[in-house]
């Protein structure tokens, strides 16, 4: 260290000043030489570091100030997007990505009347531009001297837009998010709706309220808005036709469990679901909202008998050649199974199935015993409620004792109730190749192949096929027939039991249809509830009259839509497809 | 030596600080449109999803049925329609010698209730025989003229009245579609539903 020992030499010293008297002898000491010099490295070190933090900021102003910084687009990754307004719920579309539920900003118009300057002249010119006001009425409101008054609930964008541009003062918005769903009632019971506070209180706004609220992106459902309409009109006619109490359909992609097109009628507009539908004014509200499809639990009569010839092919207890009675009637205890249309001979399994017959079906089912049959209907999810998105679902109604009676009655589908969409699911599974599929309102990703159970043989598959077709040929739902799209399928016919009793003038009339059969794509389940007989239909009320043509319309009206490319029945490839080899070189008599 | 060193320092500080003002009023103005722009993207945003809900109002497929019923009367292709193969489509038949007189079915087609004379009159009559190279365009015309005079129902409009065989021009009463009315097409079925998304809105208003 150079310090001055001699304050003599020092010229600039003050006259009076004397340099203390060193304490000691400043002698080197090795030791204090060392740590000083260790604090100078240190404080070196920090300068340097301070150094360049110092240039390295001082080059990045320049480089800012000088050089205009990067690229404006640079810094555009780190500038968050504007959140979208503060969006309640994202939006649904369909498959084709037509909005199905939106939500839209809806402004309602208020005042503080005592900022108004000319309240004369505001009333003329906000009635001029909202014509359903009456000015005398806004006058009367504007001239009170009140602080807050209400002008107008839920102005249209166009409206806000007139009433911004009279620039009155005082005049102020409200504004509120409004669920909006433009395609009204027609998916009304999948979409569903959602109250005043924007909460989901049915259908899939309902089931994923949660997902709804957070998401800003559309979801899309697997729903086809035009198929929906197709199916959704039929119906109506149907109920129209036959003045029935309500419908329900589905259509289902056999292949992955997607639902095409639900409807369950009578519907509600989502819009104002509490108001009563002028077509309809007899149909309580709360029917109006009940879902049959996934909801209702219905005997499905004959329709289960896809079920049961599938159980006992499956099996191995019978086979297309078995014969079984249908000449005499079973009792037992104290009741009576025969024939709806008897043939009164022996039938072999094929013509069980097309010619619907109850003996032939309960024979069936008592040969396989009634393990075997609940086993079968458990492994199809028919004893258990569907898994499906939707909240409102049913838990289907089954004996807790399977006794004989059971066997027989579930043989044909009564004493036991699943909803439609039970039904849709396991026959999907029957037609497909026998991979049981987990039914969904949501759009799989194209080509996309879901997980599914094995339930039936592939060839079991394939013989329930040609069965299917074989009533549409020769047996109970001849109307069914859509040329060039190969409809196969099962009617059913059941009468409604209420308490313990069956009522033979109310029936629930199914059919369960699928196509194209040699290679099944869509399922398409229609049913209607207590059908009346008209003259058209000779007073008939069961399912080959009522549902069967609707189908046979539906298939002919969505094939071209969902891309399905009609054949000819009479070419041989489909011929062969779909021969059943018991009764090949026989004369197939018509049910 | 130290003055000049100062000198430089000062300089500097006093371009730094300049530099750093005019940055930062740079940054408030960039800042400023930032906020604009963001503001305009969701004012925008929102009208689009006015637009998406209004359009797929206006296409709902009863409603498009309806108008089709009215204007097209376009039925469900049937199976015989539905070729596999170019092979099996036939070979059109030579065409006739005259266009085919389509126009004034199509005219006829249109609801009586408010006929459109003129357009009646341009298809018809004998007074303007139209060259065969403007009859496409024509036929757009004839469209959006029916679309019209469907729209006017409500009213009876004074305009209609125009006796036939007077030859006023076609593009001059399609001239007279307000550029909005494109929105406000009215929804063509007669039941009580609304018939804009406005009506809607209307309605759902009056609801809650």
């Amino acid at each position: 260290m150079a310090v001055p020992q001699f304050a003599d030499d020092n010229p600039c010293r003050p006259r009076h000043f004397r340099p203390p008297p060193p304490c000691a002898p400043v002698v080197p000491d090795p030791q204090a030489s060392e740590a000083i010099e260790t604090c100078r490295t240190r404080l070196l070190t920090a300068a340097a570091l301070f150094a360049v933090v110092f240039v390295v900021v001082a080059l990045r102003l320049v480089e800012i100030v000088a050089f205009a910084g990067a690229s404006a687009e640079s810094h555009a990754g780190r500038i968050r997007p504007p959140a979208p307004p503060s969006m309640a719920r994202g939006d649904i579309v369909d498959r084709n990505g037509t909005l199905l539920a939106t939500t839209l900003d809806t402004p309602s118009l208020y005042a503080d009347p005592r900022q108004v300057i000319d309240p004369a002249e505001a009333a003329r010119s906000l009635s001029a531009v909202l014509p359903g006001l009456d000015p005398k009425e806004v006058y009367a409101k504007l001239a009170s001297g009140k602080s807050f008054v209400w002008l107008k609930r839920r102005l249209t964008p166009r409206q806000t837009y007139a009433v911004n541009r009279l620039g009155i003062p005082g005049f102020q918005f409200e504004h509120e998010e409004r669920r909006v769903y433009p395609f009204g009632d027609v998916a009304a019971h999948v979409v569903g709706y959602c109250g005043i506070d924007n909460n989901g209180l049915a259908g899939i706004e309902r089931a994923l309220d949660g997902t709804m609220k957070t998401r800003h992106e559309a979801l899309q459902l697997s729903l086809d808005s035009r198929v929906q309409f197709i199916l959704r009109e039929e119906l109506a006619k149907v109920v129209e036709d036959f003045t029935a109490k309500g419908a329900a359909g589905i259509i289902m992609d056999v292949r992955t469990g997607e639902i095409i097109a639900m409807v369950s009628l009578p519907d509600f507009d989502p819009n104002h679901p509490g108001a009563v539908d002028p077509a309809m004014p007899a149909a309580e509200a709360k029917d109006r909202t009940f879902n049959k499809v996934t909801l209702g639990d219905y005997e499905m009569g004959s329709a289960f008998k896809i079920f049961n010839t599938a159980m006992a092919l499956d099996g191995g207890t019978a086979t297309l050649a078995k014969q079984y009675d249908a000449i005499h009637d079973i009792r037992i205890g104290r009741f009576t199974i025969s024939d709806y249309h008897g043939k009164h001979r022996m039938l072999t399994v094929p013509e069980v199935f097309m010619y619907s017959s109850n003996l032939g079906s309960a024979r069936m089912a008592m040969e396989a015993g009634a393990e075997r049959q609940r086993t079968f209907l458990g492994r199809l999810g028919l004893l258990k409620p569907v898994p499906i998105e939707f909240d409102e679902v049913s838990k289907p109604h089954f004996p807790s004792q399977w006794r004989e009676v059971n066997v027989i009655t579930i043989a044909y589908g009564h004493g036991i109730a699943v909803s439609p969409l039970h039904v849709a699911t396991a026959v999907s599974a029957i037609v497909n190749g026998g991979i049981l599929h987990r039914p969904t309102v949501l759009k799989l990703p194209p080509g996309a192949e879901p997980p599914g159970e094995r339930v039936i043989s592939q060839k079991t598959s394939e013989q329930m096929r040609k069965l299917m077709r074989l009533v549409v040929q020769y047996g109970t739902a001849k109307l069914a027939e859509a040329p060039g799209y190969v409809v196969g399928g099962k009617t059913g016919t059941a009468e409604k039991n209420s308490g313990g009793h069956y009522q033979e003038k109310k029936l629930v009339s199914d059919f369960v249809g699928v196509f194209p059969m040699q290679d099944p794509r869509y399922l398409v389940l229609t049913m209607v509830d207590e059908p009346h007989g008209t003259k058209q239909s000779h007073g008939f009320a069961t399912a080959g009259w009522t549902v069967v043509p609707a189908t046979s319309r539906i298939v002919q009206r969505i094939a071209p839509l969902l891309g399905v490319t009609p054949v000819d029945e009479q070419s041989p490839e489909i011929v062969k497809a779909l021969s059943v080899e018991s009764l090949q070189g026989r004369k197939i008599e018509n049910y | 030596m130290i003055r000049l060193s100062s000198l430089f320092w000062l300089a500097l500080v006093l371009i730094s600080g300049f530099a750093m003002f005019k940055v930062k009023y740079a940054v408030q103005d960039l800042d400023d449109e930032l906020g604009r722009v963001r503001k305009q993207t969701v004012a925008e945003q929102q009208e689009i999803r006015v637009l998406n809900a209004e359009w797929s109002y206006l296409t709902q497929p009863e409603r498009l049925a309806e108008l089709n019923r009215k204007f097209l009367s376009l039925a469900p292709i049937p199976t015989k329609q539905l070729q596999q193969s170019i092979d099996g489509i036939p070979l059109r038949p030579p065409a006739p010698p005259a266009l085919p007189a389509e126009e004034p079915a199509i005219a006829a087609a249109a609801p009586s209730a408010a006929p459109a004379p003129d357009t009646v009159a341009a298809a018809t009559g004998p007074a303007t025989p139209e060259p065969a190279a403007s009859r496409a365009t024509s036929m757009a015309e004839l469209v959006a003229a029916a679309l019209q005079s469907g729209a006017e129902t409500d009213e009876p409009a004074a305009g209609d009245t125009v006796a036939p065989g007077s030859a006023r021009p076609v593009p001059a009463r399609v001239a007279t579609l307000k550029p909005e009315t494109g929105l406000r097409l009215v929804k063509a079925s007669a039941t009580g539903r609304p018939h804009t998304l406005d009506d809607l809105f209307a309605q759902v208003g009056g609801d809650r």
